[in-house]
């Protein structure tokens, strides 16, 4: 992700008991990035169990007060997040990165909100990547139980999914499946033990690992949940203004509703533009120099809640006049 | 901060960042394109804003001023902040998912 100078920041998210921690203390092992990189946790409740587990980082670990990062502690994680700036820029303890670890229950579109939207942490962090932790064994149940998990995984870039050497291969395809419906685009990266890439952590442009397949159209609906997600592929370059406009106004009126959309547009430039948003957030477009691979798919994908994905269809192509392109439904699968 | 108005501008809206990684425009400088895209904006936004009986005009490279029929004026500064003074200014929500808007725009390019 272009950084222009600020600092990246990856948001460590998951159901309780997912292997957050776990995956956090294997992670900051690695010297390299134990080194550069600040952690804040937000712990739920009294007992900071999380902040002792994490002696790697404890020096730099900053505990949120007021529980819940979404509900109390949006000014807190700004206020950590500047304290953290004023003691890298004091050469008191500099860093490179941030790691937000959150509660279990926490929704992380909160939080991308605070980091996007404050005037100064705007300008001085880009949030990197936003990795969740799903427990391979007990996900299914989960996703049952908790509506916050599906939330976390619509949010994902990565998805780490833990625990998979207890876990029966049907409970591992099980949850495997179900994953890449509720979000086709992100990378999901099996661990046991929170053994993985530390580098993980570092840059969310896994756009060239989607293939388009134009033969499948179909609006995925999940069972126990009234989210559902549609993938569009578009022939010609379309008119990113009139997009804007369209989206814009979407998100005006649907934001809370749109769980995510993102995608890689071609709008007639050398590179396309890589669009990302959760709700009514969306990250600055990224325009990309140049294609990241030889297929110059342009496409777009909404994970939607109580949103007839046909109305979202309707519009997208009734609009297209505007958009000066073809709109079509397709299907994306993940290429391993 | 706007020199003309003395607006402390907080926010860029997404639509308005571009592939420049410059972040600036001096003037001369891509004041032409920008002054196109502008343009090309309003005119957009005022074919979807004419089933409102709206009307947006660009203003000096600066904002945006949105009508009414009646002569009620707002201005705009970008498209996060428009569709709020349009539902302000007709007095119902709108939704690009709205069937009878849907239904109009068809009606409309296919009689053209």
């Amino acid at each position: 992700m272009k950084a222009h100078g600020k600092k990246a920041i990856t948001i460590v998210t998951g159901c309780l008991g997912s292997g957050k921690t776990t995956l956090l203390q294997h992670i900051l092992k690695e010297p390299s990035i134990n080194n550069n990189t600040a952690v804040i946790v937000n712990e739920y409740g009294k007992i900071g169990l999380d902040h002792h587990l994490l002696r790697q980082a404890e020096e730099r670990t900053i505990l949120l007060k007021g529980g819940c990062i979404c509900c109390n502690s949006r000014a807190d994680l700004e206020e950590e997040l500047k304290e953290l700036l004023y003691a890298d820029e004091s050469g008191e303890s500099p860093f490179e990165r941030v790691v937000i670890e959150t509660t279990g229950m926490a929704d992380p579109s909160p939080i991308l909100f605070t980091i996007l939207t404050n005037p100064l942490l705007q300008h001085r962090y880009i949030v990197d990547c936003v990795i969740t932790t799903v427990d391979a064994k007990n996900g299914m149940l989960q996703l049952q139980n908790n509506p916050e998990i599906i939330k976390q995984i619509t949010v994902a870039d990565k998805i780490i999914l833990t625990k998979t050497d207890i876990c029966s291969p049907e409970e591992h395809d099980a949850i495997l499946t179900h994953i890449q419906s509720l979000n086709p685009s992100c990378v999901i990266i099996p661990a046991v033990y929170g053994k993985v890439d530390p580098f993980i952590i570092q840059e969310a442009s896994n756009v060239d690992r989607l293939k388009v397949i134009h033969s499948l159209p179909s609006p995925v609906t999940h069972p126990n949940s009234n989210v559902s997600s549609i993938s569009f592929s578009f022939s010609q370059p379309l008119d990113w203004t009139a997009f804007g406009l369209w989206l814009s106004m979407l998100l005006h009126a649907n934001g809370e509703k749109v769980m995510r959309v993102k995608g890689m547009l071609d709008v007639g430039e050398d590179g396309p533009v890589v669009l990302n948003g959760v709700q009514h957030i969306i990250h600055p477009p990224q325009h990309l120099k140049q294609w990241p691979s030889h297929n110059r798919e342009s496409y777009l994908i909404f994970i939607v809640r109580d949103i007839d994905t046909a109305l979202i269809e309707r519009s997208l192509k009734t609009f297209q006049q505007f958009l000066h392109t073809v709109a079509t439904t397709c299907e994306l699968t993940t290429i391993y | 901060m706007c020199i003309l108005c003395g607006e402390f501008i907080m926010q860029v809206h997404w639509t308005d960042y571009t592939d420049s990684t410059d972040t600036e425009i001096t003037v001369g400088n891509q004041q032409r394109i920008r002054q196109r895209s502008r343009l090309h904006r309003a005119n957009l936004c005022n074919q979807l804003l004419s089933h409102y009986r709206l009307t947006l005009e660009e203003w000096n490279g600066s904002k945006f001023i949105l009508r009414d029929a009646k002569g009620n004026a707002e201005i705009v500064h970008d498209l996060g902040t428009i569709w709020h003074h349009v539902e302000a200014m007709i007095g119902y929500p709108i939704d690009p998912l709205d069937g009878s808007l849907l239904d109009k725009i068809t009606e409309r390019s296919s009689a053209q």
